[in-house]
């Protein structure tokens, strides 16, 4: 009699098993995926959880808003371009942001430096690249860079120089929609703003590092990683040829012209999107040692692929990285 | 007394229960692994879902965009080959012939995917 009542609960317990299972895979497993073109680029977006579809849209509404009302150079009535043009009173948003890119352009010796837009302008990327006169380069620069820019409390001053959201803004979306992702019922995500990588959620996400002589879904590495974001500065993104020679978008400071130090891409791994990001473009600039050093300062990983198919990683993501094309190895 | 561990009826509810919930599993996280299945999406709406491993011909594919793209599919690959965008990143994708392989024309708002990644993301 007591072995029966046994096999009854055994027999029970399977079945809510199973229907459990059941009830996982329909309803709390929900995958929603969403792809949209903004900030230039293009933004796909998987998530899992009861709330799915409604972070898919609300991510859209989010990026497209702080696309077109604040981050914009394009639109002319951006908070952005309004500063730009005539200085004024910062947002609470926009002075954290750059407040923070200031920040990383100081611990960086100007390596990143977000106030290069109207040199950045006179190459066209994106709609008519060409080398520009020297000269307009020069007189350019003499306009630019962050050390113009007057800062008190939430008021800016551009003094000429020209903001610009081109190696902080992608980042800057993935913290937005990381804290949006944080008010919702949402077991994970991944989303992907023009290459830069949220990963959000309980669970361990492979990445793969693009390979730089594919297309963008191509790669060469993968990396194992909890949450985090993952942001990659690569000269193969955006180039032109000209008299027989590349030029790329990723502009070294100084001069004004792209940087020419053997590195094809910089991967940061960072807690923060806007960190990943402008460490990315930064560590680029400064290449391998010093890249290096920044990237610690500001606890992040860091990896690096030269010209010679080098990788080159950090200590503490070297044993998560896997070289998955034979080409490349890592350096000695 | 009775010896047997799981009696008749045991077994069938058992059975059935995990072949159903099995089946149900399944169909939801296994695809068939060695096709290699094109989506072509435009805006963000799919507008053409190619099976590349049973192209027996080349397809040419022009969806309605502007600029203007020309997309060619055939078996176990499909490309940008041709864009009338200024900076043409999406033809210097090349050929796209693993799953997740993906290219993008900005301009034009298009996308083609072989659909089944075998990771999360793709940094670039």
């Amino acid at each position: 009699m007591g072995k029966k009542k046994t096999i009854s609960i055994v027999s029970v317990a399977a079945v809510i098993f199973c229907v459990m299972l059941i009830f996982y895979s329909a309803f709390l497993a929900k995958e929603t995926g969403v792809e949209f073109f903004a900030m230039d680029t293009y933004i796909k977006v998987s998530a899992v959880g009861t709330d799915s579809a409604a972070a898919c849209e609300k991510i859209q509404t989010l990026v497209n808003s702080l696309d077109t009302e604040m981050l914009s150079r394009q639109n002319e009535n951006s908070e952005i371009s309004v500063l730009n043009s005539n200085g004024g009173i910062m947002s609470e948003k926009m002075q954290e942001y750059i407040l923070a890119m200031l920040g990383i352009y100081e611990k960086s010796n100007g390596a990143f430096d977000f106030a290069l837009g109207s040199v950045s302008d006179l190459w066209g990327f994106g709609n008519n690249p060409h080398l520009p006169a020297n000269s307009k380069i020069k007189s350019a620069l003499e306009k630019s860079g962050a050390d113009k820019l007057s800062i008190s409390g939430n008021k800016i001053s551009t003094n000429g120089a020209v903001i610009d959201f081109g190696a902080s803004g992608k980042g800057i979306a993935l913290d937005e929609i990381k804290e949006l992702l944080g008010s919702m019922k949402i077991k994970n995500a991944v989303v992907s703003v023009g290459g830069s990588v949220l990963l959000y959620g309980k669970k361990n996400f492979t990445v793969g590092i693009r390979n730089p002589k594919g297309g963008s879904g191509s790669y060469i590495m993968t990396v194992s990683t909890p949450a985090a974001c993952v942001s990659t500065s690569g000269s193969y993104e955006q180039y032109f040829e000209e008299n027989g020679k590349n030029y790329h978008h990723i502009l070294n400071p100084e001069t004004g012209y792209p940087v020419d130090n053997g590195l094809v891409s910089v991967t940061v791994i960072s807690d923060n999107g806007l960190a990943s990001d402008a460490l990315s473009t930064a560590c680029f600039v400064l290449g391998i040692e010093d890249g290096m050093k920044l990237a610690e300062e500001y606890g992040c990983e860091i990896v690096f692929v030269d010209s010679r198919k080098k990788v080159t990683a950090s200590d503490g993501i070297k044993d998560s990285l896997k070289i998955t094309d034979s080409n490349y190895s890592f350096a000695e | 007394m009775d010896k047997k561990l799981f009696r008749k009826g045991d077994i069938v509810v058992i059975g059935t229960a995990l072949l159903v919930a099995a089946a149900i599993f399944l169909l939801r996280f296994v695809g068939n692994e060695k096709k290699l299945v094109a989506e072509i999406r435009v805006d963000g709406e799919v507008i053409e879902t190619i099976d590349l491993s049973a192209i027996a011909e080349a397809v040419v594919i022009s969806p309605e965009t502007e600029p203007k793209v020309t997309i060619k599919a055939e078996n176990g690959a499909i490309y940008f080959e041709h864009a009338d965008c200024p900076d043409k990143l999406c033809i210097s994708s090349g050929k796209l012939t693993r799953k997740g392989d993906t290219a993008v024309c900005l301009p034009a708002k298009t996308v083609i995917t072989v659909l089944g990644a075998d990771v999360d993301a793709v940094t670039y």
